[in-house]
């Protein structure tokens, strides 16, 4: 713990000396000294650079600079968590619980959102702090999704699958996380602020002249968008140049590449959401006005910078639920995935295709009527490559002998849900259909679905399957399944009458609605209030069976990829020798194939 | 293995079948008060049909493999150890190729035609956002309120309406004609209609103006009734709400409230069902 601590002593201490800076330069250049939001803004700077040296992050270098020997980590047990670590492993369990906790917290606002929304008139909330608490339920959210799985999983999982004893650059990786705290800090202080009331997308004018919450929101997009592009930068180069000898990328695990995939679109997409929040900032706390008409600004302009990143980012959401899921779909339907080729083929298809649909956020902006056609076209074909992730999965559970532990059947979920997403999304892509349905229900279902349809119930996936890869125990299965019912059933009836209170009238991020629409509301938030509950008994599994859940074997689902072949959980390097890779890990059906092997002795370490 | 894939076929013909009677039988639309709103509801009902052979299809498989090919609990079977029928993968990109293509251009292409085919109007309505109300002008008939709680317009008549916005983002939204536009600040965005059915918020909620773009606290009572007349209605409208504006000094609502109390909501949804122009 003593790191946190040292970090949030230093990060005080850095604010302060930035607040210092600023109110003396303020006072040089006969400013009057004090004024709110340069400071605020000077003192996260200072603040964040503070708390990253106070937990550590700078020691290496700094010390190596000024000559002085560097420390050595000493942290075992479960302070290693709370601590400045390298481990790729101790780094993916950070982000891991850290986001779920996140996640939790940004679901029991949405049940609070779901009570004002029971019945037509003011309930609990009024109007502004129902806006108050949406733009943090979403902003949370769209955190969660971008970062978890690549974040956990991502750390976790794609050095041991790629044969890998860590990342290629372990204290970047460490700096990537570390950023993360300052994140959730953030949001915290937003609302401690007053809130933000922009929703997620923090348009302006509007963001640029509400309340000082909003500031928050753009620092804490910039921040987390510096700790993806680090870690997109990790992956990228630990897939390319640490693969173990013999896996080839035609032999990688499905999961890698998309996870791969991700890490190209944060990379070149998230400086983008970085240049539109800078340019909030130096609108809001310097007067810039590049939003402001008044000014000779474009409040559309924004739009368009803020989408070329976030739809991308949709698919940094999505594309890791869809390699969990195929993977998972392949080791439990006991199959080689189907179509193998084509589903990595569809992925990069969707990378690539991802990068000119964005102005399809923007068909009723008011933007010019040249451009609804070619991303009407755009996206619309933009279904062809996402439709090969359906033909691999329906091909690989086709004659397979479909083994339907839990984490096959949220990522069978996967599928379904996203069959609506998808299938919705192409009704939003028609620019007649979207006039009627942009800013409705409709949306909010429709991203719903793909989002926690797709991304989250692919997490859970990911967090079934590997738990007892990586906590060394099992879960309970039982509980696991009753998880995943209630969850799934839920879920449905919460979203789905959503597609039609959007068709019928009911526009998004509103505290109330026309009285008509209240019979169906009332349905959706009861059904939600069911879906909130089920992660109580999730979170209560994954307690009990971390503390006190039987031991798990290497190798409980026998599935093929590498992180199987090693003890659970693994030990500290990962593997005890290079492993040799002679064959792609879905040769399911074929005795005596293996994926890898541990030692250079020729016997199959699998099982 | 062939019985497999009959089943799953009769499987799918089944579920398209109850799909499009339910697709066709349903009536998944709300009142439809303007031509644009014919356009788009067609675009809707064809993008549905569309749809539910693919949804059908992806089911199919899915639920029948879900029971068909279950292994027996607690043993660990392989299946065969089928790759790819590169056959069936070429079919699939060809077939979602083709129904992307198509779409494009029906209703994609089709629909973006007819809308954007008569760019003229007879009556111009222009709509002003502020946080958190609507100004209204009529600038053929010397006519402007500001607070607005309703607009009128005659039916089977091609409205222009020209948007903007006073300071941050709104949404003109009038979910009777389907039709939406932003409201931005520093420039003037156009939505035309050509209302084909005479009515008004009190009879059906979808007629209405709200506003669909979060643009702060009275975000969800930025509503307007909107009125389709009879001409001879709307003339008698005109006159009452020249005579109304004219006593009220611009602000033709004579309701307060609207924005004052946004904190407070709920009373908002009663001034909505008052009768306010008359
Ligand atoms: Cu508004």
């Amino acid at each position: 713990m003593k790191p946190v601590f040292k970090g949030l002593a230093w990060g005080a201490i850095g604010a302060a000396l930035g607040v210092g800076l600023l109110v003396l330069l303020r006072l040089f250049f006969g400013l009057p000294g004090w004024k709110l939001e340069p400071a605020v803004v000077m003192a996260y700077l200072f603040g964040l650079s503070g708390w990253l040296l106070g937990v550590g992050v700078w020691d290496y270098w700094a010390r190596g600079w000024l000559g002085l020997p560097n420390r050595p980590y000493t942290t075992t047990g479960w302070r290693r968590y709370f601590d400045f670590d390298t481990d790729h492993k101790v780094i993916g369990i950070q982000y891991g619980v850290l986001l779920v906790a996140l996640f939790l917290i940004a679901g029991l606002l949405a049940m609070f959102m779901r009570y004002e929304l029971m019945q037509p008139g003011r309930d609990l909330l009024n109007s502004a702090q129902y806006n108050r608490l949406m733009s943090l339920h979403g902003t949370t959210m769209i955190f969660v999704a971008v970062a978890t799985i690549m974040g956990a999983f991502g750390n976790y999982l794609v050095p041991i699958m790629v044969g890998a004893d860590d990342m290629a650059y372990p204290r970047l990786n460490a700096l990537s996380f570390w950023f993360v705290p300052p994140v959730a800090l953030l949001l915290v202080g937003a609302a401690l602020a007053g809130g933000f009331d922009t929703g997620w997308t923090g348009y302006p004018p509007l963001a640029a002249v509400t309340k000082l919450g909003a500031l928050f929101y753009n620092l804490a997009f910039l921040t987390i968008g510096f700790s993806s592009i680090l870690g997109a930068i990790n992956i990228i180069t630990t897939v390319i140049t640490m693969r173990a000898p013999g896996l080839s990328w035609g032999r990688l695990p499905v999961f890698v590449w998309s996870i791969i995939g991700t890490a190209i679109l944060s990379l070149l997409f998230t400086q983008f959401i970085g240049l539109a929040m800078l340019m909030i900032i130096l609108d809001r706390v310097a007067g810039f006005g590049f939003f402001d008409p008044a000014r000779g600004g474009n409040p559309v302009l924004y739009q368009h910078v803020f989408w070329f990143y976030s739809h991308p980012a949709v698919y940094v959401m999505i594309l890791p639920g869809f390699g969990i899921a195929l993977e998972v779909i392949s080791h439990f339907a006991r199959k080689p995935l189907f179509a193998y080729r084509w589903a990595v083929a569809g992925m990069m298809g969707v990378v690539v295709l991802s990068a000119v649909v964005w102005a399809h956020h923007m068909f009723v902006a008011g933007m010019s009527e040249k451009l609804l056609i070619p991303f009407m076209v755009t996206t619309e074909l933009i279904s062809v490559p996402t439709g090969l992730v359906f033909l691999s999965a329906l091909g690989t559970i086709w004659r397979g002998k479909l083994n339907l532990k839990t984490p096959m059947l949220f990522a069978l979920a996967v599928i379904f849900n996203f069959l609506i997403g998808g299938i919705t999304g192409v009704f939003l892509s028609d620019v007649p259909v979207d006039m009627h349905l942009q800013d409705t229900y409709f949306v909010v279902a429709h991203f719903h679905y793909t989002i926690v349809g797709g991304g989250i119930f692919g997490l859970f996936a990911g967090i079934y399957y590997w738990f007892p890869k990586i906590t060394g125990r099992m879960y309970n299965e039982r509980l696991g399944k009753i998880h995943f019912w209630w969850m799934f059933i839920a879920f449905n009836l919460t979203f789905l009458p959503m597609f039609w209170l959007g068709i019928h009238g009911m526009n998004r991020r509103i505290a109330d609605y026309v009285p008509e629409l209240g019979g169906l509301n009332r349905w959706v938030s009861l059904a939600a209030f069911v879906l909130g509950a089920s992660f109580i008994l999730f979170v209560y599994n994954m307690v009990r069976s971390w503390v006190r859940g039987e031991k798990a074997a290497a190798n409980p689902w026998g599935a093929r990829t590498l992180e199987w072949l090693i003890p659970s959980p693994p030990p500290l390097h990962n593997f005890p020798s290079v492993p040799e890779v002679v064959d792609d890990p879905y040769g399911y059906g074929v005795p005596g194939t293996v994926h890898a092997r541990l030692s250079p002795s020729p016997s199959p370490a699998s099982d | 293995m062939r019985r497999d894939i009959v089943v799953v076929t009769l499987l799918w013909a089944l579920f398209t079948l109850v799909g499009e009677g339910i697709a066709f039988t349903v009536d998944f639309l709300p009142v439809q008060g303007a031509e644009e709103a014919a356009i788009i509801d067609e675009a809707f009902r064809l993008l549905l049909v569309l749809s539910i052979p693919v949804a059908a299809l992806v089911l199919a498989f899915l639920l029948y493999s879900l029971f068909r090919f279950r292994a027996s609990d607690g043993e660990l079977q392989d299946g065969p150890p089928v790759r790819n029928h590169p056959a069936v993968a070429r079919l699939w990109v060809l077939g979602s190729l083709v129904l992307a293509v198509y779409i494009v251009f029906n209703p994609g292409l089709k629909g973006i035609r007819e809308l954007e085919a008569n760019r003229t109007a007879d009556l111009v309505i222009q709509i002003e956002g502020v946080q958190w109300h609507w100004n209204v002008r009529y600038p053929q008939y010397d006519l402007s309120y500001e607070w607005a709680l309703q607009i009128a317009m005659p039916v089977d008549t091609r409205v222009k309406f020209e948007i903007t916005s006073q300071d941050v983002i709104h949404s003109v939204w009038i979910p009777a004609f389907r039709t939406k536009m932003d409201a931005v600040p520093g420039k003037v965005t156009t939505l035309y209609v050509t209302p084909t059915q005479v009515g008004t918020y009190e009879a059906d909620p979808n007629f209405r103006v709200q506003c669909a773009e979060l643009c702060g606290t009275g975000h969800p009572l930025m509503r307007m009734t909107v009125r389709v007349l009879e001409p001879e209605a709307f003339q008698e409208w005109l006159e009452a709400a020249k005579v109304q504006a004219a006593m009220a000094g611009g602000g033709m609502s004579g309701m307060s409230g609207m924005g004052e109390e946004m904190g407070g909501m709920g009373e908002g949804s009663t001034e909505m069902e008052s009768d306010a122009g008359h």
